[in-house]
């Protein structure tokens, strides 16, 4: 039980030669950031003219571009933010992203009626060069590399947990979320 | 003459693009000819803009005068927005910032031929 008392990690103190400004929104992350913004301004500008004008037309489709704009805009705030809680809903907004151009991808092509003006995600964003499809999992990988390095002293902490059984299991998980 | 417009920003964007992806590959950061060649494209943005509100002056309009609303706002922000951007990443992922400027510059253009069909390209 030991362990549990163990206080949580501190917050990582920039490593040496690290600049301030390197974040999720630096190198790599610039390109991204600057791609979902442009997703986040035409989906959301696109399904406001569209649920504005001529909402009845295709109900579903405008609402569900709006909702892609929604999560677009999410994942442009916090890739730019970059604080350890922005990765995170970061990482919670690139994940609905993802989940949701696979499913409104599939589901354009099985029910066209559904769709009689095109989504962002219809057919798996081939509207947009596919881009809504790649996107997200450069926005995941990016992620990923920003979150190995604490994860790897996690995975540390936890296999002297691991002796400890269940109960820390449990305990640790809690104060991963946190 | 509109149509000239349109396809000299399709080829200016495009090259631009090529231009920076070349400086990402070489790994050079922006520099003032980069900055020079996203000033022009801006102007061409300008000048077909200038054409479109003209065309609008004139009492031509749209079936989705909204949507060309929008793209007329939006079109001359995107290479202000990308060079600001590129510039404050002091490594080779500014010039991919303005790569995807020159890219959506050209395909704004055939959105704006789709919106308008007037608007040649």
């Amino acid at each position: 039980m030991s362990e549990l008392v163990t206080p949580p990690e501190p917050v990582t103190p920039p490593e040496p030669g690290a600049s301030r400004a390197d974040s999720t929104r630096t190198g790599p992350g610039r390109l991204l950031v600057a791609i979902y913004a442009l997703f986040a301004l035409s989906a959301t500008a696109r399904a406001g003219v569209q649920i504005a004008t001529k909402f009845s037309h295709a109900p579903v489709a405008y609402v569900l571009s709006a909702f892609a704009g929604a999560v677009y805009i999410l994942a442009t705030v916090t890739l730019s933010v970059g604080s350890p809680t922005a990765r995170r809903i970061a990482l919670f907004s690139c994940s609905i992203e993802l989940a949701g151009v696979l499913a409104v991808g599939t589901w354009s092509l099985a029910d066209p009626a559904s769709f009689p003006d095109a989504t962002v995600w219809s057919g798996y964003g081939s509207g947009y060069g596919f881009v809504p499809l790649v996107l997200p999992v450069f926005g995941l990988l990016w992620l990923r590399r920003w979150t190995g390095r604490s994860r790897a002293r996690r995975a540390a902490a936890m296999s002297a947990e691991n002796a400890d059984a269940v109960t820390a299991a449990g305990a640790s998980a809690e104060r991963k979320r946190h | 003459m509109n149509g000239a417009v349109s396809t000299t920003i399709i080829v200016a964007g495009l090259a631009l693009a090529g231009y920076a992806l070349l400086m990402t590959a070489l790994n050079h950061r922006m520099n003032v000819p980069m900055l020079a060649a996203v000033g022009v494209l801006e102007i061409l943005l300008l000048v077909q803009v200038g054409i479109i509100v003209a065309k609008l002056a004139d009492g031509e309009r749209p079936a989705g005068l909204a949507t060309l609303i929008g793209y007329l706002i939006a079109t001359p922000l995107v290479p202000v927005a990308a060079a600001f951007w590129g510039l404050m990443e002091r490594s080779r992922w500014g010039p991919a910032v303005v790569a995807v400027a020159g890219l959506v510059a050209a395909v704004l253009m055939v959105r704006l031929h789709q919106i308008w069909p007037v608007i040649h390209v």
